[in-house]
């Protein structure tokens, strides 16, 4: 394990000079949108919260930091703070797999295209695309993470932005539980999932879904994907472990703890793997921290697009 | 030999939820933790109870294993809600380090 005052005041520093818990330039962390047709006119926003486009950097960090957890050089973790942003993106850019950001960077892209399809009217505006801070939160950094969460959020309200389309879980929880509690700014905030409409008939599939903590117990919407799949003709594999009971990836764990993210994953994986079926996943962290424990995960959009 | 601080929970209020005293340490949240560690919430939530403000710095470490996934708080018989208490437990170490 890492230790977690050098990580909290790392992630916390990145956060404050360049909105990121990376210290990338957004202009290299969000280039999806690059190669959509998308609107940047209106007020419900299509808002990403940049977490997709930042675990292509989640892994190629963890896959470093892993070799020095719990060894004599773990605290130089300390010193990256001292290294210049514009040298900290060149680094992370440079170890970063660009398979893993085309990979990443095509999620987006189809859930665009799932929410087009469905008859969706939404603007794509990168400059108010930000991260949540959310991470902040969960590491118990309050003031940071508040700090970040009212220039987020006023940046949206002043953008008349009224809803946001959200893409994964800890974005969702963020701007729908977290921002209107210690920000005092509310949007109203639905996932895409929510917002599908799609139609067809599957080949009577079976999947089955990983429900994140967040979907599954925070946010109580376990239900929609699996009823949305389920209308298209794709069934999930009934899981003890799921909706409000489901295990947890083991994703959370990473800045702290790679080899405790890996274990924990490890034992959700096997419980995904009880009949062999394709595995399906709707949160960047979820799908990453499975593939990493010896998973071959899809994330939910992949299989929705062919509906499109 | 621990040093004990009897107004401990009326200073950890500020932090987050005021419900560590409602557990009464029947161990579900352990038996539920992903983590498989000693006694991890129970424990910590143990020494909010009696007050053991320095032994939770001293196993903060700990705090930072929990995956705030909430199984805890979703299982929990008292609605102790160990989850949120926990993450109340890191704004008090992170708000104490820095003010050392």
């Amino acid at each position: 394990m890492f230790t977690p005052e050098i990580i909290i005041d790392t992630l916390a520093d990145n956060v404050r000079k360049t909105g990121n818990p990376f210290g990338l330039k957004k202009a290299s962390l969000n280039t999806w949108w690059k190669d959509s047709s998308l609107t940047p006119d209106g007020s419900t926003l299509l808002f990403t919260g940049l977490m997709y486009q930042l675990v292509p950097y989640i892994k190629a960090t963890t896959k470093y930091l892993e070799k020095y957890e719990d060894t004599p050089k773990a605290d130089y973790i300390r010193y990256g703070k001292l290294v210049p942003k514009s040298i900290t993106n060149m680094g992370l850019n440079f170890i970063s797999s660009k398979e893993d950001k085309t990979s990443f960077n095509t999620i987006l892209g189809n859930i665009a295209r799932i929410l087009q399809s469905s008859g969706v009217s939404f603007a794509y505006k990168p400059d108010l695309d930000e991260y949540s801070g959310v991470l902040l939160y969960d590491l118990g950094d309050q003031e940071s993470f508040i700090k970040h969460a009212k220039y987020v959020a006023k940046k949206l309200q002043d953008a008349g932005i009224r809803k946001l389309i959200t893409v994964d879980p800890h974005t969702t929880y963020a701007v729908k539980v977290l921002y209107p509690k210690y920000t005092g700014i509310s949007f109203e905030v639905q996932t895409y999932f929510e917002l599908a409409n799609l139609k067809g008939e599957g080949n009577s599939e079976e999947i089955t879904l990983h429900d994140p903590c967040f979907y599954g117990r925070y946010l109580k919407l376990s239900d929609v994907p699996q009823n949305l799949l389920t209308n298209l003709g794709v069934s999930c594999t009934k899981l003890n472990t799921s909706g409000p009971f489901t295990s947890c990836c083991g994703g959370p764990a990473e800045s702290m703890s790679p080899k405790l993210a890996e274990e924990v994953g490890k034992r959700r994986v096997e419980e995904l793997a009880i009949n062999g079926k394709k595995i399906v996943s709707m949160c960047p962290i979820c799908l990453a921290n499975l593939q990493k424990s010896g998973a071959e995960v899809d994330d939910l959009s992949s299989l929705l697009v062919q509906f499109v | 030999m621990t040093r004990i601080t009897p107004d401990f929970a009326k200073e950890l209020k500020q932090y987050g939820d005021d419900t560590a005293l409602i557990c009464f340490n029947c161990g579900t949240c352990v038996a539920v933790c992903p983590l498989i560690s000693e006694s991890f919430p129970r424990r910590l939530i143990r020494y909010i109870q009696i007050g053991a403000r320095d032994r939770i710095l001293e196993n903060s470490n700990d705090l930072y294993k929990c995956l705030h996934c909430g199984l805890c708080t979703e299982t929990c018989p008292r609605g102790a809600d160990p989850g949120e208490v926990i993450l109340s437990l890191k704004r008090f170490a992170v708000a104490t380090w820095r003010k050392m």
